[in-house]
């Protein structure tokens, strides 16, 4: 694999950067369709929907659920920007489906300490979850 | 003169509050390197969203882009003449015990108040310091648009994305055409600085211009990048804001709790000395009167 070009994949929460990594393909789960990127792409912004990432570096492959966001391509350097990022594997399904749980009970709940806004996006983050993990486990 | 017991009693009471300090002084010093982590861990995404935004620079300040249309345009506009309507977010504590930190805070705020005595003040308020104070403030066209309790020491990026819809929403319900911002910064574990200064409309010149997005290609379009940027960038603002504002409340309560627990001791030493005067003076008092007792006896 002596002198391949590789891209440099970086996703980058306003938590924190989830990865950073060589890698020889990325999938990116843009606005209008998935989009492959190869090393070389031409420089590009691309507005990201609710998805899956998949990336695959020689023989391993792998897979993000992506909250939305940015991704910006250039020079063979492509920064994801997300609102949240979780490795597919690392998903827990036991754990969103509490959390699914969690937080359709206090949205319906009407408790006035209970913060609704904060109560919805957990239950959109617990619903993307459960789907990547259902995909993944479909294949 | 106070009694042996009295003194005994009331060591022993100070100790106790010196302990208390004590283990609070421990909770923020463990606390605070969560919360400078959580500060480095959000610095990329802040970054190149800023340089992001300052990117679409020319496309933003360039009169024909369809950006001037948006009602989000305001944000960048700084020509605009309408200023009837101003905004404030200010972020306090939620507990005192920290020194000067929330003092300061509401001082800039009153202080920001008076000079917007005109206008229409709408204040978004982070900390319950702050909103029990701006409750007991009686001015008028003062209005409390919305209040976050509670979130220190986990402020999180969710909270940041609320503060954001709200002024969002005032903005283009009242027109309002400056938000100013109040908040003390985390300079280091020993100094916080208050901060108040304006956050909208976008100072181009706070960022520093890296590279040019002009050969880009955008997908949808640069409108859509822009609408999507916009958001976020704002939200990475206002989280890190609320993360400076954390780190330096626990830094200045660490402070706080350190120096009052330094007085404690100095206080029960000072007791300490007293109470063996006064034992000393209780024991002579007895020898006297059984040295004189016995004499009497004697003679």
């Amino acid at each position: 694999m002596a002198g391949k070009k590789k891209l440099k994949l970086q996703i980058i929460t306003p938590q924190k950067q989830v990865l950073d990594k060589e890698v020889d393909f990325i999938a990116l789960p843009a606005y209008n369709g998935e989009m492959g990127v190869l090393p070389g792409h031409v420089q590009y912004v691309a507005k990201l929907n609710y998805g899956v990432l998949r990336y695959k570096d020689g023989n391993t492959q792998e897979e993000f659920a992506i909250m939305g966001g940015l991704a910006e391509i250039a020079h063979d350097v492509v920064s994801v920007f997300a609102e949240d990022a979780a490795l597919a594997e690392e998903i827990d399904e036991a754990e969103a489906k509490q959390k699914l749980a969690q937080a359709k009970a206090s949205l319906s709940s009407h408790d006035a300490d209970i913060d609704m806004e904060l109560a919805e996006m957990e239950l959109k983050k617990a619903l993307l979850m459960l789907k990547v993990k259902n995909k993944k486990t479909k294949f | 003169m106070e009694s042996l017991r009295d003194i005994r009693q009331e060591i022993k009471s100070i100790k106790s509050t010196k302990q208390m300090m004590l283990t609070m002084k421990m909770i923020s010093s463990a606390r605070i390197k969560k919360a400078q982590q959580q500060m480095e861990d959000g610095r990329p995404f802040a970054k190149k969203m800023a340089v992001m935004i300052d990117n679409l620079r020319k496309d933003i300040q360039n009169p024909s882009s369809e950006i001037h249309n948006l009602p989000a345009y305001r944000f960048f506009d700084n020509s605009s003449t309408d200023k009837n309507s101003v905004a404030l977010v200010l972020i306090t504590a939620d507990k005192g015990l920290c020194g000067a930190f929330n003092a300061v805070a509401l001082r800039a705020a009153l202080k920001w108040v008076r000079e917007n005595d005109e206008k229409e003040k709408y204040i978004f308020v982070i900390g319950k310091k702050g909103r029990d104070f701006l409750r007991r403030l009686k001015v008028p066209r003062l209005h409390l648009a919305g209040e976050l309790i509670g979130i220190f020491p986990r402020a999180s990026y969710a909270h940041a994305a609320m503060i954001k819809d709200t002024l969002f929403e005032l903005s283009q319900k009242y027109n309002i055409s400056r938000v100013d911002l109040i908040y003390n910064d985390f300079k280091s574990m020993a100094s916080q600085s208050l901060i108040s200064k304006t956050f909208l409309p976008f100072n181009f010149n706070e960022i520093p211009g890296e590279e040019d997005l002009s050969d880009f290609i955008f997908e949808p379009s640069m409108l859509d990048i822009f609408l999507t940027l916009l958001p976020r960038y704002l939200s990475a603002s206002v989280y890190r804001f609320l993360l400076e504002s954390q780190a330096a409340e626990l830094a200045a309560r660490m402070n706080a709790m350190e120096a009052a627990s330094k007085n404690a001791g100095d206080i029960v030493d000072k007791l300490s000395v007293k109470l063996n005067k006064v034992r000393q003076a209780t024991i002579t008092n007895e020898i006297t009167e059984i040295v004189s007792g016995a004499n009497a006896i004697n003679n």
